[in-house]
Formats: C-alpha cells, structure tokens, sequence
C-alpha cells in the first residue's frame, strides 16, 4: 500500500484507522481475477493494498461485447463504493490485471461501527464523498470533450 | 453530278480514315479492368476487408483514449479553465 492512510481512513486518528481496518477483511486476487461484476449487488466495498483494479463497461465492437477500460484504481484507492450506496448493485465490472490485495469491507458491519462512532463515520463518508465526487467531476468532463466532438463531426 | 460524286467519295473517303485513325475510346477502361480483377483476386484471398485494425489493437486504442482523456479532465477539475476543458490530446481516435 501507498505510504499513509488509503483515501478512505484519511483523517481518522491511527486507532480509529485500525479499527476500522480491523472490520476488513483481506482478499487476495489472482491476474485476471473479477472484484466484482456489473448488475451484482454490492454489499462490500474495497480498499486496495497492491496491485491494480480495472474498472470496465461492456461496449459493443463488431456485433460483440468487449469490456472497455473507465478507469484504474492503484494502491491507496478505493472501489466499490456502490455497497454504501442504495440502491447497492455494481455499475462497474472490476478485475485485477495483476496479481492484486485488497481489504474488503462489508455494508453491515461497517455501518454498525458508523452507529457506535459518529465521528468515524462522518469523516469516512466525507472521504467517501470526495471519491464520488471526483469520479463526477471527471466523467462530466470527459462527457462535456464528447459531446463537443460529436457536435463538431455532426455539425461541422 | 460528277462533282457532287466527288465531293461525297472525298467525304466518304475523309469519314473511314477518320475512323481508321481513331484512337481506341475504350483502351482505359480495358486498362483498368485487369488491374480491378487481379485487386479482387488479391483480396478474395488475402484479406477480404483490408485497412480493417483487429479487435486487440481496437481496444488498446479505446484504452489509450479513456486514459488520454481522463488525464485532460483531471487537469480540468485541478485548474478549471475553458481553455483545459477542450485541451487536446494526442489520441488517434480523435485525431
């Protein structure tokens, strides 16, 4: 993992961080092993120690599904927030291309310990809404540079 | 009357030389036919849809796109100008 807190536990005091931390649970990934797939239900999210994360859509290419890159999670980072999140289904498909650890952290017990530490909590779900947030920020972007192309092909 | 015999055997005479000199109008076309047919030969059994990028380098493309563009957003949401916002990039998807 990167040096310091993942950017979920950012903020937290070292013994808050570690229990949190001890709520996950490791889970080791083989190369080209699923996290999790689109349309499942999301009941854990996952904070990446090492490796990598791809993050797919299917796209049809010549009349066939091929999954294409979103985005790419490294060590630190987290994925699968959708497990806080109703209506808690996948909106990614995500695999490791590397060998891959992450701690995987289910809805239950998490939100559990939000209830008995309120302070934990707020500061995790700020991170938690920095994450969202960004990811918003950038496919706004990334939508707004296609629509510009789109509109510059259709109306050109 | 033998004056108009001569006037019309001269017209005669200028019409099939004419005729005989003329260059052939359908030499290019014929020059081009074989060349056409020996392409589709070529085609029929090398590669039935030439210029076509196979489905890897396609996805290596699209991947190489998403990662161009996400770094032009990030730098976006960092320093938020109009000018960022349709920065370009050098992805051969869009150029």
């Amino acid at each position: 993992m990167t040096n310091g807190l993942p950017d979920l536990l950012k903020g937290l005091s070292p013994e808050d961080a570690s229990e949190v931390l001890a709520l996950g649970k490791r889970l080791l990934l083989s190369s080209g092993a699923e996290l999790f797939h689109l349309g499942q239900d999301a009941d854990a999210l996952h904070v990446i120690q090492r490796g990598r994360i791809r993050l797919t859509l299917p796209m049809q290419l010549r009349g066939h599904d091929e999954q294409v890159l979103v985005e790419e999670r490294t060590p630190g980072q987290t994925v699968g927030w959708s497990a806080l999140i109703p209506p808690y289904r996948f909106t990614l498909t995500a695999t490791a291309p590397l060998e891959t650890e992450v701690v995987s952290f289910s809805r239950e017990p998490l939100l559990a310990h939000f209830a008995e530490h309120p302070a934990v909590a707020q500061t995790i779900s700020l991170n938690l809404a920095s994450v969202i947030g960004q990811r918003l920020q950038l496919f706004q972007t990334m939508w707004l540079r296609e629509m510009q192309r789109t509109v510059e092909l259709r109306y050109a | 009357m033998v004056l108009c015999m001569s006037v019309l055997g001269l017209a005669l005479a200028a019409m099939a030389f004419g005729s005989a000199t003329r260059p052939e109008r359908t030499t290019p076309t014929a020059h081009v036919q074989p060349g056409a047919a020996q392409a589709a030969q070529t085609r029929f059994f090398v590669d039935p849809t030439p210029g076509r990028v196979p489905i890897e380098a396609l996805l290596l493309e699209i991947e190489n796109h998403v990662r161009l563009e996400q770094a032009a957003a990030e730098s976006f949401v960092e320093f938020p100008t109009k000018a960022m916002l349709h920065s370009k990039t050098t992805s051969t998807f869009v150029n």
